[in-house]
């Protein structure tokens, strides 16, 4: 191991990583926002709308995330569609993200049985005191692991960047093993670094997950 | 109850952190202790010249994506320079070619974790690359261009104006050249010549540096676009690379690559895979004979 070596290209992994967490917290953002609406247009049944969302979510959810950046980086320009690279994966992050979160969310809201909502009724609540008192506190709770499990898969997913440009951690690894051909210390640092990254989402994910674990009976 | 879990899921971190740096750290002490008898420590896992042709089999390192060098045709074959010659030395080796495709960045890598016996894909020899693999006698010559299209020709690399980019593919000496040379220019790295191109052709940036057979065979294949600095850098050479101290096959090659000059060999490579691409203009100060390269 040369930590000569790691000290001088610790500043470029540094930016990669900023790069990486930039590019993952706003793909992020939207894939939740997309989500929250498809998953919405599901629950409600909204027609036609319903159908793209359906159509949208098997069309993102059994395509890879390489192929749809493909598409966007390389594709779109054909069409007159042109965006920076990373616009292209914060927009490919979303679009592969909204299905999962879709799904996640649709799970959550369906888990909560329709006794529940009666029940409120029965007592004399609106359908917005019902969605905002009764459905949405448990369904956000049964949904919170999957929800968890999504992000950090959408930040493991941006290590394909590369085929895109964008200097990821992925792509600084292997272009500095190319220019200076340090295999061992590179990817030592490759997981060093996502590691720092994820670590910390999977730890408050899970403080998260105890904590708004009240939904059904028990625990 | 709080407290014990945040041990576990620490515990659980540290185990894997350690298991990985383990792993990391014994791969280079693996090599090293399997190949005990090479100087050095050297942590090379090659096969000798005798284990390859017992396996009736060699393995070499192409691209895939480089046409006219190494590029896979519409038949799904493995066709180019370096393959016509990968094939030339499979067959007087009295063993069967198994083309390994490999992007730029990765050819070390195949030849020290003994993915590949050789590199044949268009490998320039630098220093920098001789410490890690051993290359044999050149094959060809090279050295770096720029090409841009033709309504913005770049001739000279001075006075950059920074809000443009150069594309180089990750692992070239184009990338290590500009990089060392001009510090100043953004470049725009990709892991393929295919995704290169590609970007290069929806003007991503406005010029693309690399060898300069490459980019003259690109101006002369895709209308639109110039070679504005036909040669950069230092002349080098292009030689086939094997691993660090296999030294029974980097021996076989060299005097392989002395008695194929003597049949013009690689003149008549050249006529099979590159003169419809650049025309027989080129032949003479790219091609390198018998291992020797003549002054030019």
């Amino acid at each position: 191991m040369n930590w000569e070596f790691i000290g001088k290209y610790l500043p470029m992994y540094e930016k990669a990583a900023l790069l990486t967490v930039k590019i993952g917290v706003i793909g992020i953002l939207f894939a939740i926002l997309l989500g929250l609406v498809c998953a919405a247009i599901q629950y409600y049944k909204v027609p036609v709308l319903r159908w793209i969302v359906a159509v949208y979510v098997e069309l993102s959810r059994n395509t890879p995330l390489l192929v749809q950046l493909f598409f966007i980086y390389y594709g779109f320009p054909k069409i007159g569609i042109r965006m920076s690279a990373e616009v292209c994966g914060v927009v490919g992050l979303a679009f592969l993200g909204g299905s999962y979160m879709a799904e996640a969310f649709r799970s959550g809201l369906e888990a909560v049985e329709p006794i529940q909502n009666e029940s409120a009724i029965s007592l004399g609540m609106n359908s917005g005191q019902v969605l905002r008192y009764v459905i949405l506190p448990q369904a956000m709770s049964t949904s919170i692991p999957a929800f968890v499990a999504n992000i950090i898969f959408l930040l493991k997913e941006t290590s394909v960047f590369s085929a895109i440009s964008l200097m990821d951690l992925m792509f600084t690894a292997k272009d500095l093993i190319g220019l200076y051909y340090k295999t061992t210390e590179s990817l030592f640092l490759l997981v060093v670094f996502y590691l720092l990254i994820l670590l910390p989402v999977s730890i408050v994910g899970s403080l998260v997950e105890r904590r708004m674990r009240y939904a059904g009976f028990g625990d | 109850m709080k407290k014990f879990e945040w041990k576990s899921v620490l515990a659980l971190a540290l185990t894997g952190a350690l298991a990985l740096g383990l792993t990391a750290c014994g791969s280079s002490d693996n090599g090293a202790a399997a190949t005990g008898s090479n100087d050095a420590g050297s942590k090379a896992v090659y096969r000798t010249l005798d284990e390859i042709k017992e396996s009736g089999t060699i393995n070499i390192g192409v691209f895939s994506d480089k046409n006219p060098f190494g590029y896979v045709d519409e038949n799904g074959e493995y066709q180019g320079y370096d393959v016509y010659y990968a094939r030339r030395l499979g067959e007087d080796l009295g063993v069967d070619v198994n083309f390994v495709s490999t992007e730029a960045a990765n050819r070390i890598e195949y030849l020290q974790t003994g993915k590949v016996d050789v590199i044949l894909a268009n490998f320039t020899v630098t220093p920098e690359r001789a410490e890690e693999v051993d290359f044999a006698v050149p094959y060809m010559n090279v050295a770096l261009g720029v090409v841009s299209k033709d309504d913005n020709v770049i001739t000279t690399l001075d006075n950059w104006n920074a809000d443009d980019s150069i594309i180089v593919i990750s692992g070239t000496t184009a990338e290590t050249y500009l990089i060392a040379n001009y510090p100043d220019i953004p470049l725009q790295k990709f892991d393929s010549y295919a995704t290169a191109k590609e970007a290069f052709e929806n003007g991503t940036s406005v010029a693309w540096a690399n060898d300069n057979t490459e980019v003259i065979a690109f101006a002369l294949q895709n209308e639109g676009y110039t070679v504005g600095i036909p040669s950069l850098g230092s002349a080098d050479t292009i030689a086939p690379a094997v691993s660090k101290g296999n030294t029974t096959l980097l021996d076989w090659i060299n005097d392989e690559i002395a008695s194929l000059g003597e049949e013009n060999f690689f003149h008549a490579d050249y006529e099979a895979t590159l003169a419809d691409t650049y025309g027989l203009d080129y032949e003479d100060s790219l091609v390198v004979e018998g291992g020797k390269v003549t002054a030019q």
